[in-house]
């Protein structure tokens, strides 16, 4: 066995005479390692200068990263070589103490603060009431900044679009939609006129529609002059978390949110079948004007998106 | 001639230690730092390597923080919309917002932008994932138990900031996949029963998306958090430092001591190194991998979406508790709780760390113990803890793996639908069978003589006469470990009454 | 601690790329190949056709929209004997429909390859049990046929596959143009076979029109993913110009089609944006990792990145 070989108890750090083996590098042939590290420097500081070289040269990101990486890599490798081999290997002590303080210390910080601050308190119940029922107020009164101007009230936003009585659906470049423009099979997304470019529009407006059929399209009771020539308008916001249902398959007519996975039939008023969304995709009146474009009858009969405290 | 001499008595002037010294007694003078900082230098730190995941938790902090400095100085946190007249062609004419050019401009024009972007990103990932590992660590020895409840609070904190910051951070380019992500986490504020629609109105200045939110998240994400997370950080070192580090039973380790190597200059030295490992690894990540390629992505419209859209993997849980939900929704009364986004993304996370953080006041109620403990658990002798936490985290890796179910179903060719049941059955199922399976390893473990000790290897040698025969060996040669033995430790320190003595044989009694 | 032991760890890192390096195959777009033929020719045997389109189309995918996929386009080339429409179209996109040479060619490999599952008749066989429908092919125009004969989907490899896959396909491209001119002759239809023209696309207006319309299931990477009930939106990594337009124009299975809600320049922005960025996507950051987004991202970050410096971290410790 070699010298290494004997018994090491931790010591501590202090008391220890020079050539003590606690103090001894850890490496067997220090020489080597120190070599070794050197190497390891070396090669890091080539990579940083050319590192400097390829920013200059405006090279690709790819080489800016490899070289700045493994420069850093490499002083990184040598460091830690040279704290785990060269340095005193220990294993050194040291001695925990209680965290606690004296049991006297304890006693005199208790006293301090139950026997002055009590006879403070005992002494000025009043203004102890009044300076404490100050500072409640202010922090619930410092509520209103900090949350109340950081925006309006929600009121009845929520609750109504921009679909009027009459709205021109419209798509994203602002042509009206035809009732000659699309076949079945096809999905357009459309937006009230107007309102094709406003954060609200798309945000809030979107809306779907889909060519199910040639003739007039009833959905369910009550919606039989909802979906003129076979067009069926749905919001495009999926009810459970507001994504936009735009993944339409026509054969299975079904509208799959691709977030969720949300799965509406379209042909029963975008009833969900599956996933987790809980109510169906309101559904758009539509109607054909006298010149063939797509109209809306009215808004949406309910608030679109995702479910909320006042949904009623 | 002369000069010399007055060189050798400047430098015999100078005492034995030197410049140096002399700066130290400067410094001493005006700072009193002497006694401190040799009790500093001095300081043990054991060197197990669990030990080191906190310490990539710090340094990929640390390069967060450095990117993070040189991306603030080119992002521009504004909703505006601009014209795009870039590098980047299939972009080139779009309207977008200022924070999605500003990000492709970064990314395209300015030199090292992109690298900075990447490492900024991935080190935004590798920091939460080593929080994980560490509280996990953490975890599984007992480290949280008394006295350091405090910590451990602190570090469940710190992930919670962590994984906020990191949203808020990835949101921040307003590019399609992350806006997503914006829409659905102000769906999820709305669904806060009673104040939700407040809630979610003042947070985005009214109806989503409006045009704060982008600069409030800058502001959240550069200023708020980072302040927070750093005084926290601090606090949680200083902890470590005054209650000094756990370390694992073995030779020579008691409840008293600490073992190990000095801070300086060996624990400086390895730390030093790694950090400098943590962030040329990093940069290295970033060189070879591309990661948010938000020029593919386009930017951020509330019309468009992109299937396959997922948040970063520590939100991962998450989206995958929402898509296992059924629908089921509360109404009535003209109200509605759409429990279906509640409950996941609400009441489960909320429990979940609550739970997480008050572990240590649990543990105690449930176990009694009420002792200081400075010495770690081997996971194996604590089955019940160790089986609980791997319950615990195989569900939220279910949870993860169920919010790539259409992934998994593309891969797999299984119907989505099938996927989804499946999912929802496993994750409900995984941690009733973890929980008894891992108890049950743990026990095995446990119980087996020389568990959790080095194996030896077994050295086969032929007899003279012809037999083989095994005898065990250490490890390796050399392995001085299998020798330690627990033997006292001479006293370092004197006792309180002692204290400001100094005895005649020379020790130096220091005071604390 | 023994210097040799740090090439245990070397080791153990190099496994640890090594098995990552799976992911590593992922990076990267598969070549393109876009192979556009078309077929011109001015003779024609088939009966006397409307000269010209009007409103009451034959195609199911009727528009009244200008330069949509239908005849009513800019330029129109029609046979001056029998007065069909041999193509038509605009600067954008051209539509042939194949020449009536084919037709025997294409009877031929018709009865061989198709009428055994869509009847001698083309019209189909109507669904039964559990067994899906063998669509009725009459009056499809020949894009449709084109489009899925060309995209190695039929002849079907496994008929009672929900979705057919994308292959290399039996027949070739002539093969397939040929089964295209006889089906439609038997009762003429549109769209015609298209040709786009990519030097006048514009790959920015086509990136907004994708993330707009095809995002939604082909992911806007244009990788697909899996659907409903076993359906899935395929790659778009591996597809050739032409085949983007068929598709958009006909909404081959599940996919919807974009008839007058796209218009010949749109659908061509589309396809440029297709063919350049989704099947050559600009990764300047490195390796795309299949471009699957965060998921990805996540496991490379956590296995690879958070294991190799976690396995550092053995080096820079202690074991005991």
């Amino acid at each position: 066995m070699s010298e290494n070989h004997e018994h090491r108890t931790p010591v501590s750090l202090s008391g220890l005479s020079p050539d003590d083996p606690h103090l001894q590098p850890a490496a067997r042939n220090p020489r080597l390692v120190e070599r070794n590290i050197a190497i390891s420097f070396l090669a890091g500081i080539i990579l940083i200068v050319v590192f400097v070289y390829a920013y200059i040269i405006n090279a690709k990101p790819w080489t800016l990263g490899i070289t700045l990486g493994g420069g850093l890599t490499l002083f990184g490798i040598g460091l830690i070589a040279w704290g785990k081999y060269l340095m005193p290997r220990g294993p050194f002590v040291e001695e925990r103490h209680k965290l606690a303080s004296s049991d006297e210390a304890r006693e005199a910080m208790a006293n301090a603060v139950v026997v002055r601050g009590g006879s403070v308190i005992k002494r000025r119940k009043m203004l102890g009431g009044l300076l404490g029922g100050g500072l409640g107020l202010f922090s619930l009164a410092a509520l209103l900044p900090l949350l109340r101007s950081l925006g309006p009230l929600p009121k009845q936003t929520l609750d109504h679009t921009d679909w009027k009585p009459g709205s021109y659906a419209v798509d994203i470049t602002g042509r009206r939609v035809h009732q000659d423009d699309l076949a079945v099979g096809s999905i357009v997304t459309v937006f009230p006129e107007g309102f094709e470019n406003t954060d609200n529009g798309q945000a809030v407006d979107q809306t779907v529609i889909i060519r199910i059929s040639n003739n007039d399209f009833t959905t369910m009771k009550g919606r039989e002059s909802w979906a003129p020539k076979g067009y069926l308008a749905y919001s495009k916001l999926c009810t459970h978390l507001g994504c936009p249902v735009g993944l339409y398959e026509q054969q299975l007519q079904v509208l799959v949110c691709p977030c969720h996975q949300s799965m509406f039939n379209v042909n029963d008023g975008a009833m969900p079948t599956f996933g987790p969304a809980p109510r169906p995709l309101p559904q758009l009146p539509l109607y054909i004007d006298a010149s063939g474009y797509l109209r809306a009858q009215k808004d949406f009969d309910q608030p679109v998106g995702p479910g909320f405290w006042e949904r009623s | 001639m002369s000069s010399a001499n007055t060189k050798r008595a400047k430098k015999q002037a100078l005492g034995p230690y030197g410049k140096v010294g002399q700066a130290i007694n400067e410094l001493d003078e005006r700072l009193g730092i002497a006694k401190g900082g040799r009790t500093f230098m001095d300081k043990i730190f054991p060197d197990h390597w669990s030990f080191m995941l906190g310490e990539i938790a710090l340094y990929s902090f640390v390069v967060l923080l450095v990117t993070g400095i040189f991306l603030t100085l080119y992002f521009v946190p504004s909703s505006a919309l601009t014209t795009y007249n870039g590098a980047y062609g299939p972009l080139d004419g779009q309207r977008v917002t200022e924070a999605f050019a500003s990000t492709v401009n970064l990314s395209f024009a300015v030199r090292c932008g992109l690298l900075m972007r990447q490492m900024h990103h991935w080190a935004c990932d590798i920091f939460v994932g080593s929080i994980v590992i560490h509280m996990a660590r953490v975890f599984f020895t007992g480290a949280f138990r008394k006295p350091r409840e405090l910590n451990w609070t602190i570090g469940m904190t710190l992930l919670i900031l962590a994984i906020a910051n990191g949203f808020l951070g990835y949101s921040l380019p307003d590019d399609l996949v992350s806006g997503t992500g914006i829409r659905i986490a102000y769906s999820i504020i709305l669904a806060v029963p009673v104040v939700g629609t407040y809630l979610g109105f003042f947070l985005f200045g009214g109806n989503f998306p409006g045009t704060v939110i982008i600069p409030r998240f800058f502001a959240l994400h550069v200023l708020i958090i980072p302040l927070i997370i750093l005084g926290l950080v601090g606090f949680h070192l200083f902890l470590l430092v005054r209650q000094k580090h756990t370390q694992f039973p073995g030779p020579g380790k008691t409840e008293d001591n600490v073992v190990g190597t000095p801070m300086f200059p060996v624990f400086m030295a390895k730390t030093t190194g790694f950090l400098l490992f943590v962030g040329g690894f990093i940069a290295l990540l970033s060189a070879i991998f591309q990661i948010n390629p938000i020029w593919q992505f386009g930017p951020y419209d509330a019309a468009r979406i992109s299937y396959a859209v997922q948040p970063d993997w520590y939100m991962g849980f998450l989206d995958g508790a929402l898509r296992i939900m059924p629908s089921w929704s509360f109404h009535s009364f003209g109200y509605t709780i759409p429990l279906e986004v509640t409950i996941p993304a609400v009441i489960f996370p909320g429990i979940l760390f609550t739970v997480a953080m008050a572990w240590p006041g649990i543990e105690r109620k449930i176990t009694g113990d009420h002792a200081m403990h400075n010495l770690l658990d081997r996971p194996s002798l604590r089955p019940k803890r160790t089986a609980f936490g791997a319950a615990v985290f195989s569900f939220l890796a279910m949870l993860f793996i169920a919010s790539a179910t259409d992934v998994i179903a593309n891969f797999f060719h299984i119907s989505l639908n099938t996927v989804l049941w499946a999912m929802r059955i496993l994750c409900v199922v995984t941690p009733f069978i973890t929980y008894p399976v891992a108890k049950k390893i743990a026990e095995e473990i446990g119980a087996l003589k020389g568990g959790g000790k080095r194996k030896t290897t077994n050295v086969v040698s032929l007899t003279p006469e012809g037999e083989y025969i095994a005898i065990p060996a250490p490890a390796y040669v050399d392995d001085e470990h299998q020798h330690l033995e627990p033997t006292t430790v001479p006293a370092f320190i004197a006792d309180d009454e002692t204290v400001g003595a100094t005895e005649s044989t020379g020790t130096r009694v220091v005071e604390r | 601690m023994k210097i040799s032991s740090l090439k245990r760890y070397v080791a153990a890192g190099a496994v640890v790329v090594v098995a990552a390096s799976p992911l590593l195959l992922l990076a990267g777009p598969s070549s393109a190949d876009s192979t556009t033929t078309t077929s011109t020719s001015t003779t024609t045997t088939t009966a006397p056709l409307p000269t010209l389109y009007s409103s009451s189309t034959k195609s199911v995918y009727n528009t009244n929209r200008q330069n949509s996929g239908l005849p009513n386009s800019d330029n129109v080339t029609t046979d001056p004997t029998s007065g069909a429409v041999t193509s038509y179209g605009d600067s954008a996109i051209t539509y042939n429909i194949p020449s009536s040479s084919l037709l025997n060619t294409g009877e031929e490999l018709y009865m061989q390859n198709c009428a055994s599952c869509h009847g001698t008749e083309a019209n189909g066989v109507p669904a039964s049990g559990t067994s899906g429908a063998f669509p009725n092919l009459v009056g499809l125009g020949p894009a449709t046929i084109d489009f899925w004969i060309e995209s190695g989907r039929m002849p079907a490899a496994n008929p009672r596959a929900v979705q057919a896959v994308r292959g290399t396909g039996k027949l070739s491209s002539e093969q397939a143009q040929a089964v295209a001119a006889w089906v439609n002759s038997l009762d003429p239809s549109y769209p015609g076979i298209p040709t786009p023209n990519l030097k006048i696309a514009n790959v920015s207006n086509g990136a907004a029109l994708f993330a707009l319309n095809c995002a939604a299931c082909h992911t806007i990477e244009g990788d697909g993913d899996a659907l409903a009930s076993s359906t899935y939106a395929p790659s778009l990594r591996n597809i050739p110009a032409f085949q983007v337009v068929e598709a958009i124009r006909t909404g081959p299975g599940n996919m919807p089609r974009f008839t007058g809600n796209l218009d010949d320049y749109q659908v061509n922005d589309i396809v440029k944006y297709v063919t350049t960025e989704i099947q050559h996507p600009n990764n300047p950051g490195g390796f795309g990792l299949g471009g699957l987004g965060p998921v990805a991202e996540g496991f490379v970050g956590l296995a690879l990145g958070l294991g190799l410096l976690a396995l550092v971290g053995f080096w820079v410790g202690e074991r005991e």
